[in-house]
């Protein structure tokens, strides 16, 4: 009989005379396991299945322009670009201007948007009724519909007009160039003007919309006998030397005066004239925040309304991606995008991480408890079998067997029974894993490959490491009194 | 070759009665002399089985030293030591000594496995033989009576034709025939080479020794033979 036959003769021996040890040990082995690899797989697939549902929450980053004006469409969709597309839940553009409902004159922020994105970004938006799908919809905000009294599938007009900071950023007038100013008059209600420019630069046609001033006083300086003062001059006018106030209208007048000098071009008629636009309230918006104020419209219905197209203010994106990922992505964006600014959302990516933190830390310490107790099962049953074959070890030392051989042979032991545990703790791991997901998650995780080896492997180890007391105990024994028969 | 105790004692430490150790043996010196079976008489609790055991490697002593022929036993290292009990020193320890889950063939042949050196096959089977247990080579302990699992320790001990053959009370569990083999073999032993002790409290190994050794309170005197 070679050693190497003895060796394994005697280990399986040993096995199978203490077969309900075995078992007990081999079954904390794989109960140890069955966590360890199951909760690794949680662990790993945490951030995947908690990103999914975090994405519920909203946005978690943001695009702005970096210098402060509007989004260009196409280096948006450059920027957007830089993260992977699997990534991107949803990116939704907003385009904020103020409008008024043409009913009764109140002034609200209205967003131009794609709703279908906004469902995607923003699946929190509690709407009753729909969300608009075709051209000439609405949905307005909860605070809004309140205010106006207006009522699911009921009509709204809202108008708009344009501002100077409506106005696009090119300063420079050209001949035939549409201008667009406003500038407070009375009770600080905005008063505007929109210019039309001669060949020699001069105002060539000028209209005033002072309907937020007192009809019979200030009101009138939209009226044809104040505005044909301006026709012919070139800006700047000054009040009162180039052109005459309004009787009774003085602060309005100066006003106009303030609204021409301040006026910047345009990019068409429209977009300097404002417009209006009757829409069908589709639904009306419940958030609980700031939206609930607002006026949200199509992008095409945006474009019409001010004339302006593919420019945002805003794109809210929602990324699932780790907190890392993010940042890289923002890095990423920010080096190669210049007019593109990216920022996260603080509040969102920092709850979210620590959210994971915490959950990673409780299975990691879960893992570890459990691990500690198979340990100390293990130990326990490897003790009780040394003591049980304390005269086998004691005679095997009389005939010449070293302290090295018992280590290696309750290693051995140790070793087998952790692979064997190893092996059937990934597989039920799985399983675990599989429910806990399926339970608590809402689905289902993939199998980890790599995880094999590793719950084979680390149940090996915290077997191996169970045995050094029993082996310490075991190369203790003292053969001289074992023989004796003490 | 021989085996040889130097000045060698042990104590044992107690924790009652008037001395806080007892003396199992005392500065001995005493020698098993190659080609030789010497007996060594007492009676139980004089010290003999210790005496043994320290020869054997499996004490060590609190005091003197034990030399196999210029090794100084108890200055190796546990494997040097481990190895030398498993080559060259037979033991035949008292009482019960097998390994259950084993069958007979396989304890006989378990010194030699333990190192992977040569199969002691033949030699075991002839030993089987001559001690009538070659019919049980593959029983299991647990069948076999208190003399056959004696006589499997003896052939456990002969079979790998060690220098030094220490056995403790090996007819204690005998009848008279299966003494007398057992001796025999025993004396056949020393006659190929190997220092021979047989450690007895009966005084029929006599007749088969070279030298009689008397132990008494841990102290040996030499019995002058006529």
């Amino acid at each position: 009989m070679t050693k190497r036959r003895m060796f394994l003769r005697m280990i399986t021996a040993s096995l199978l005379r203490r077969r309900s040890r075995m078992l007990v040990a081999l079954l904390s082995i794989g109960i140890g396991a069955t966590i360890l690899s199951g909760l690794v797989t949680i662990y790993y697939d945490v951030p995947r299945q908690m990103g999914a549902q975090f994405r519920n929450y909203g946005a978690n980053m943001i695009f702005v322009s970096a210098d402060g004006t509007s989004l260009d469409a196409e280096k948006t969709a450059e920027a957007l670009s830089l993260i992977p597309k699997e990534k991107i839940l949803g990116a939704t553009p907003y385009r904020y201007t103020s409008a008024q409902m043409v009913r009764n004159q109140l002034s609200f922020v209205a967003a131009g948007t794609d709703f279908e994105q906004v469902q995607a970004t923003s699946p929190y938006f509690m709407v009753d009724g729909a969300y608009p799908s075709a051209s000439r919809q609405v949905l307005l905000g909860k605070e809004v519909a309140k205010t106006i009294g207006a009522k699911l599938n009921s009509m709204v007009e809202i108008s708009w007009k344009p501002s100077v900071t409506e106005a696009s950023g090119d300063t420079e007038l050209k001949p035939g160039a549409y201008l667009a100013g406003s500038a407070e008059g009375f009770n600080s209600a905005l008063v505007y003007v929109t210019l039309k420019l001669g060949d020699d630069l001069s105002i060539a046609e000028m209209t005033v919309n002072a309907d937020s001033q007192t009809a019979e006083f200030g009101g009138r300086c939209a009226e044809e006998s104040f505005t044909k003062q301006f026709i012919g001059k070139l800006i700047p006018l000054t009040a009162g030397t180039d052109v005459d106030a309004m009787t009774g209208a003085t602060v309005t007048s100066q006003a106009v005066v303030d609204a021409v000098n301040k006026a910047r071009p345009t990019e068409n008629a429209q977009a300097a004239t404002g417009n209006s636009l009757s829409l069908q309230v589709t639904g009306i918006l419940d958030t609980g925040g700031d939206e609930e104020q607002y006026i949200f419209l199509s992008l095409s219905d945006m474009e019409a309304l001010t004339g302006e197209q593919d420019r945002f203010d805003v794109m809210e994106l929602s990324v699932s991606a780790s907190a890392e990922e993010l940042e890289e992505y923002v890095s990423q964006i920010t080096d190669k995008s210049g007019s593109v600014s990216a920022r996260l959302v603080k509040r969102v990516t920092r709850s979210e991480a620590a959210v994971l933190t915490k959950l990673q830390s409780l299975v990691f310490l879960v893992t570890a408890v459990v691990l500690l107790l198979t340990m100390i099962c293990v130990s326990t049953t490897m003790m009780a079998v040394v003591t049980e074959r304390r005269k086998e070890i004691g005679l095997r030392k009389a005939l010449g067997a070293s302290d090295s051989s018992i280590r290696l042979e309750f290693l051995g032991e140790g070793i087998f029974l952790g692979a064997l545990g190893g092996l059937l703790g990934s597989v039920l791991g799985f399983g675990f894993a599989q429910v806990v997901s399926v339970n608590v998650f809402g689905s289902s995780i993939q199998f980890q490959p790599l995880l094999l080896p590793l719950t084979v492997a680390v149940s090996m180890l915290i077997a191996a490491l169970s045995c050094m007391l029993p082996i310490k105990r075991a190369v203790q024994i003292d053969p001289a009194l074992v023989l004796k028969g003490e | 070759m021989d085996i040889r105790a130097e000045g060698i004692s042990r104590r044992y430490f107690r924790r009652t009665g008037e001395a806080n150790y007892f003396e199992a043996v005392c500065r001995t010196d005493f020698t098993v002399e190659a080609g030789k079976v010497t007996v060594l008489l007492g009676r139980s609790g004089s010290g003999k089985t210790t005496l043994l055991h320290m020869l054997a490697g499996l004490l060590t002593p609190t005091g003197g030293k034990i030399f196999l022929g210029d090794t100084d036993l108890y200055s190796l290292e546990d494997k040097a030591l481990s190895e030398i009990r498993n080559k060259r020193i037979g033991v035949i320890p008292q009482g019960r000594s097998v390994i259950d889950t084993l069958t007979v063939l396989e304890n006989i042949l378990l010194p030699a496995a333990l190192y992977g050196g040569e199969s002691r096959g033949q030699e075991a089977l002839e030993w089987m033989k001559k001690l009538d247990i070659a019919h049980l080579a593959d029983s299991r302990p647990t069948e076999l009576s208190g003399g056959e699992l004696r006589r499997v320790a003896i052939v456990r001990a002969l079979a790998g034709k060690p220098e030094v053959i220490l056995a403790d009370e090996p007819t204690g569990d005998l009848d008279d025939e299966n003494t007398a083999l057992v001796l025999s073999a025993l004396r056949d032993a020393a006659r190929d080479g190997a220092a021979v002790l047989l450690v007895t409290h009966e005084g029929e190994a006599k007749q088969y020794a070279d030298e009689v050794w008397r132990m008494n309170a841990g102290t040996l005197t030499r019995e002058e033979r006529n």
